[in-house]
């Protein structure tokens, strides 16, 4: 199918805005606050449409584990239209407990919070708990200004723990990662974040080009031509 | 007739507080639920929030160098506002963040009471919590206050019970003092005091020769 060349050169700097503002997403998420100024966070980028479809699926595969994760569907969905997706995580938060015996996460002080055996990896279980809650709140900070920094630029973003859970399970994070939110953003006439049907994970923009115009109108033109 | 300076700071902190307060309000939430309540708290309840983390002297450091700089802060025009929300899940997102399978599970386990919060939290309420803060101070931020984020005074004002029902706080604290105060806060500490810290805390292991033993 062809295309003019402006509509073209439209779509490749489209998709070259995308790989520049998760970039500076990347800044922004980096620079904002840590408790204490301990580095707890890492943000990896994924931009290309590949490596985000390899993720998709990896949470598809994880809708299954767990009879409540079964808006992992509509979300990997979500994120197929997505340009550029940010992986944030959270890496000292697993092994490194703050010592600050703050109690969020119940075990009184952190000596005995290192004590209480982990949850094992297994399916059904995204983040192998307890965690340093201390520690992971870091991570809001990183989230929230992605989301104030995009807002700033008019770039479309949805907000996703399932693709964080999926990340980790595709080890595309640092090992010790505990915690892990995701970040999809997307530039495009129409946020595909935004006004998110029923049954999205079966009825989307793709399911419907395939179902009417991959499908029903080759067959109207063999017969009415 | 002209309105003074400090008029018009004072009046545009407390705006700038209540916008605060809004994007905190509108900012995102896990799972559509926004139960974080937000106060802005008063100067006579800084002032006891400030002895509180002074108290705490040798057991906190941090919380008592924090407690004497909220001391010299609230000369100047500041605010301070208290974020805090509850403890237990309401996602249902069974996620194992919190070290039990369930959210049903964690709903049930015994609560642990502390001076600094109540466990165990479900990590996304503290999420959630944390994102309002950060919305706050981002909107500070692009109003021009100065502003710092403070957990110290969270734990204080949770300690202080200053906010209902609520098992967890964070606080962001702004200002719009003559200069930024909430940075290289040099003047806390003496020369001395910093220089014995530092050699306490990082001892430097240059030792003569292998084994030579560390004088006291």
């Amino acid at each position: 199918m062809s295309v003019e060349r402006s509509i073209k050169q439209y779509e490749e700097d489209r998709k070259e805005a995308a790989r520049i503002a998760a970039r500076l997403l990347l800044a922004s998420a980096t620079t904002s606050p840590r408790v204490g100024g301990v580095g707890e966070c890492t943000v990896q980028i994924l931009d290309d449409e590949c490596h985000i479809e390899d993720l998709c699926q990896a949470i598809e595969e994880m809708a299954g584990e767990n009879e409540k994760w079964d808006f992992f569907k509509r979300d990997a969905m979500m994120l197929r239209d997505a340009d550029a997706v940010l992986v944030v995580t959270s890496i000292r938060c697993l092994t490194d407990p703050a010592d600050i015996n703050c109690n969020m996460c119940g075990k009184l002080t952190c000596e005995y919070q290192r004590q209480v055996p982990k949850l094992t990896r297994e399916a059904g279980i995204a983040y192998t708990g307890p965690l340093c809650l201390f520690r992971a709140n870091n991570i809001s900070y990183a989230i929230e200004t992605i989301m104030s920094t995009a807002r700033n630029m008019g770039i479309d973003y949805g907000v996703f723990w399932s693709a964080g859970a999926a990340a980790m399970r595709m080890k595309l994070v640092p090992k010790n990662t505990g915690f892990c939110l995701a970040v999809g953003i997307s530039i495009t006439e129409k946020s595909p974040f935004r006004d998110i049907p029923k049954k999205y994970a079966d009825i989307n923009e793709a399911a419907m080009n395939d179902r009417i115009i991959k499908r029903l109108w080759p067959q109207f033109r063999s017969i009415y031509s | 007739m002209a309105t003074e300076m400090n008029e018009l700071l004072l009046n545009g902190l407390d705006r700038a507080v209540e916008l605060m307060v809004v994007a905190a309000h509108n900012s995102f939430r896990f799972g559509n639920r926004n139960t974080v309540q937000i106060a802005r708290l008063t100067t006579e309840d800084q002032k006891e929030i400030a002895e509180f983390c002074y108290s705490l002297g040798d057991m906190s450091p941090l919380a008592a160098r924090d407690g004497r700089f909220l001391m010299e802060l609230i000369k100047e025009p500041c605010a301070l506002l208290m974020f805090g929300d509850k403890r237990k899940s309401d996602f249902n997102f069974n996620c194992g963040a919190c070290g039990y399978k369930t959210c049903a599970e964690l709903n049930r386990v015994d609560e642990m009471e502390s001076l600094t919060a109540r466990g165990p939290s479900c990590q996304f309420k503290a999420i959630n919590l944390n994102i309002a803060a950060s919305a706050a101070a981002s909107m500070a931020w692009r109003l021009g206050l100065h502003c710092r984020v403070f957990s110290t005074l969270g734990f204080a004002s949770f300690a202080l019970n200053k906010m209902e029902g609520v098992d967890m706080a964070v606080t962001v604290s702004v200002s719009v003092a003559r200069r930024d105060p909430y940075f290289d806060r040099h003047q806390f500490w003496t020369d001395e005091h910093w220089d014995e810290t530092f050699n306490k805390e990082f001892p430097t292991f240059t030792r003569g020769f292998i084994g030579a033993i560390e004088q006291e």
